[in-house]
């Protein structure tokens, strides 16, 4: 067992977190305002749309660990959570996807301009009426001729008003239940398909969120990623990438936090002293360093094992678990820290928290990575 | 390993882990499992895991659809495929 990191892996972590503190990382960047395509173009210029893309589309061809480095550096030294997770989720929810099933000549032409920042991605899974139930999905997808028609609402899909090209799943059998849904890789230019206004969100801001509607949309067959009633495995395997990777944006953020922790503690005087001497305050930053690095280990194993072709899915579930609560928690703390300060939005630490928020939310719920260590444990 | 003892493994797993030791003898090998709601999402992933550990098999996503997922015989096929 070996917890270091190889050469490479530090030179492309510190060459990703300079580049992002370069281009990314200036105070400017603490808008909440969604992600311009000049960002989104700075991205993909340090490789960050493509990473764990082939490289013979233009990615950087990396696993899921290295991905998930990357991603932590990225969330470190860019404070603006918002279009780090804009950009993971349209890496890992919407890449790999397209990356592990779709086919010809489709394949290449969506991942070179993914990897490339010319096309931006949004996974259009959740619906009103379905969120965690992959079985219940009301987006229809009939068969037609050389294609499908698809006709239905989603809801809260990260990227959307802004995305080029959508993922989503639609039932095609509906009694099949979860083995009757089939994804596709719709363009935002095929006819029928429309985005709502951006969602007013608690925080994330930097990521436009909102609806997708299909209406009468067609897709070509080539369009479809994997077999028809494929569309829930296609859809977990996403999942797994996404939980286990795109958590690493938080763990970047709590690296962030830490160290403005640790300054404002050496800096902030009461009582003629440093805080940082009152115990009170330098123990609660210890807890904050605890979880920190108690959910990192979580995550690397949890990425370790989905590159090993090994069973991941109960880590990848402790390791979401871990990882979101770490964040909120920590975040609370941060505040705490940084007192009245830490209340004004202009400080930018309030902000960690309300960025913490939907990770117990987003990409399978924590009630229900619960759920599948509890069904992993015999209960 | 003989189809025949992948077989059984299998029955005996599901009939285990998703039907409560199946008392009433009802699962055959060409008892439909996904009609019968027998395999759901999280199911299916604990499932793949089984598999891993007793035959060493990494079933690949693209490998989990309906047809490789049917019933017992179905799913003996597709391990004995992919060992």
């Amino acid at each position: 067992m070996d917890f270091d990191l190889t050469d490479e892996q530090r030179c492309r972590y510190d060459r990703v977190s300079a580049e992002v503190t370069q281009q990314l990382g200036g105070p400017g960047m603490l808008s909440e305002l969604p992600f311009t395509r000049t960002q989104w173009k700075s991205a993909a210029q340090i490789g960050l749309t493509g990473l764990c893309m082939p490289a013979e589309y233009g990615g950087g061809g990396l696993g899921a660990l290295d991905t998930a480095l990357c991603l932590e550096a990225f969330g470190r030294a860019c404070p603006n959570t918002g279009l780090v997770f804009a950009v993971a989720a349209h890496l890992l929810a919407c890449a790999v996807p397209i990356r592990d099933f779709a086919d010809g000549d489709v394949r290449g032409e969506l991942l070179s301009g993914l990897a490339s920042g010319e096309l931006i991605a949004a996974n259009a899974m959740t619906e009103d009426e379905a969120g965690s139930d992959l079985s219940r999905l009301g987006v229809t997808a009939e068969q037609e001729p050389g294609g499908y028609v698809l006709h239905g609402d989603k809801s809260f899909a990260s990227n959307a008003p802004a995305a080029d090209v959508f993922v989503t799943y639609a039932t095609t059998a509906p009694a099949a239940g979860f083995l009757g849904i089939t994804a596709f890789a719709v363009p935002r230019t095929a006819p029928g398909v429309a985005t709502g206004e951006p969602f007013e969100k608690m925080g994330l801001g930097g990521c436009p969120a909102g609806r997708v509607l299909f209406r009468h949309c067609r897709v070509p067959e080539t369009h479809r990623l994997g077999r028809e009633g494929q569309g829930t495995a296609v859809f977990q395997h996403s999942m797994a990438w996404e939980r286990g990777c795109l958590f690493a944006v938080y763990l970047g953020l709590m690296e962030r936090q830490l160290q403005q922790c640790v300054e404002r503690a050496r800096t902030r005087r009461q009582f003629g002293r440093a805080i940082g001497e009152f115990q009170a305050v330098s123990h609660r930053i210890a807890g904050m360093k605890q979880r920190l690095e108690s959910a990192r280990l979580l995550l690397y194993r949890a990425c370790w094992l989905l590159d090993g072709g090994r069973d991941h899915n109960e880590a990848v579930a402790l390791s979401k678990i871990a990882v979101s609560e770490a964040a909120v928690a920590n975040s609370l703390d941060a505040i705490q820290v940084f007192g009245g300060d830490g209340y004004l939005r202009s400080a930018g630490i309030e902000q960690h928290l309300r960025d913490s928020v939907p990770g117990g939310i987003f990409s399978g719920a924590t009630d229900i990575q619960r759920e599948v260590v509890a069904r992993g444990l015999g209960l | 390993m003989p189809d025949q003892e992948m077989t059984k493994r299998i029955a005996e797993y599901i009939r285990e882990k998703f039907l409560d030791g199946d008392p009433q003898g009802e699962l055959q090998d060409t008892s439909p499992l996904l009609e019968w709601g027998v395999l759901n999402s999280l199911r299916v992933a604990q499932l793949i895991g089984f598999l891993r550990e007793e035959f060493g098999v990494v079933v690949p996503p693209r490998e989990i659809h309906a047809d490789n997922l049917r019933d017992v015989r179905s799913i003996t096929a597709m391990v004995a495929r992919l060992a």
